[in-house]
């Protein structure tokens, strides 16, 4: 029968020699899912989101020590996520050949509708184009916000922006959205 | 206001409509924990705190301030007589009255000299003190 995740007793078990490696298991575990539906809206296609997944978890084991327990373990292994997530996206964009100055990244969804991994329906199809349309900042904002339902101060901690200016990109980011479907209409 | 959900947004709901290999959550952990490399964890206990790690710096600091603190004590203790320190007690020793009268009786003045040579004797008054 598996136990109950224990955030605290997790993190004290991460910093003993003895413990470590199965507590981390225990992270993966609890934490997995939820960061891999966080990587994968950020990059969209499912095999560039499974190798960001295990390589945020690989960054958080390697720096397991730098884990001090003073911020939730959710919010620092969100952080090296959606780290992880941009640099791959920048990485891309870079081979490329798209400015990493350009807003948008409507590459991204360029092939999703023949994407075996999306089964989206129309409506769903287009909010992920709307949503490929939208600058860096905005589109993390707004999927952290629309999908995990994040509560800004959390997302605040995450992305170290203030509440105003993360209350303020979601704005802009749905104002933009609903411009995209409009024109289309 | 966010409060007032885009038509839009609902419409399209909370699903992105993405889908996973089947089984992919399932193998997920093993997968991950096969790739983990072998780190060194420090156990925390043996870890020392932050007081710990600071203190000989906190230590280092006081002695330094310690010896300054000294050094200013004593430089002030042995400093020569700033020049606005000299003046007040000249213009002390020109106003007490004791000391007038000594110089009179000394050099057999009287009133009538004092006015005439009044500089003079404000000088010897002066060079008198300082030289003290």
């Amino acid at each position: 029968m598996r136990t109950a995740y224990d955030e605290a007793t997790t993190v004290e078990q991460l910093h003993h020699p003895d413990t470590a490696r199965a507590a981390f298991s225990r992270v993966i575990e609890h934490y997995s899912s939820q960061l891999y539906w966080h990587i994968r809206r950020l990059v969209i296609n499912h095999d560039d989101a499974n190798d960001v997944l295990q390589n945020t978890f690989i960054k958080a084991w390697t720096n397991i020590d730098s884990f001090r327990g003073d911020a939730q373990l959710m919010t620092w292994l969100y952080k090296i996520a959606t780290n992880e997530s941009l640099t791959l996206l920048n990485r891309n964009r870079v081979r490329m050949g798209i400015s990493l100055d350009e807003e948008g990244n409507e590459t991204l969804v360029a092939d999703l509708e023949s994407d075996r991994w999306f089964n989206g329906d129309e409506v769903q199809l287009r909010l992920q184009q709307a949503i490929a349309t939208l600058p860096e900042k905005q589109r993390v904002v707004f999927n952290m916000r629309y999908y995990d339902e994040m509560k800004y101060e959390q997302m605040s901690e995450i992305l170290g922006t203030s509440v105003g200016a993360l209350k303020a990109s979601y704005h802009h980011a749905v104002k933009k959205i609903e411009a995209f479907f409009e024109q289309a209409d | 206001m966010e409060q007032e959900k885009s038509q839009i947004l609902s419409k399209a709901g909370k699903e992105p409509g993405f889908a996973v290999p089947e089984g992919y959550f399932e193998t997920l952990t093993a997968t991950i924990m096969e790739r983990l490399p072998d780190v060194e964890i420090t156990d925390i206990e043996a870890k020392p705190t932050l007081w710990l790690r600071v203190r000989p710096y906190v230590y280092l600091a006081a002695m330094f301030a310690g010896v300054w603190c000294m050094m200013t004590l004593f430089n002030h203790l042995n400093s020569p007589m700033s020049n606005m320190q000299r003046v007040a007690e000249i213009a002390g020793g020109i106003a007490d009255e004791h000391n007038a009268d000594e110089f009179m009786l000394s050099c057999g003045l009287d009133a009538y000299d004092i006015l005439t040579y009044e500089d003079s004797v404000y000088g010897y008054l002066i060079d008198s003190i300082a030289g003290n």
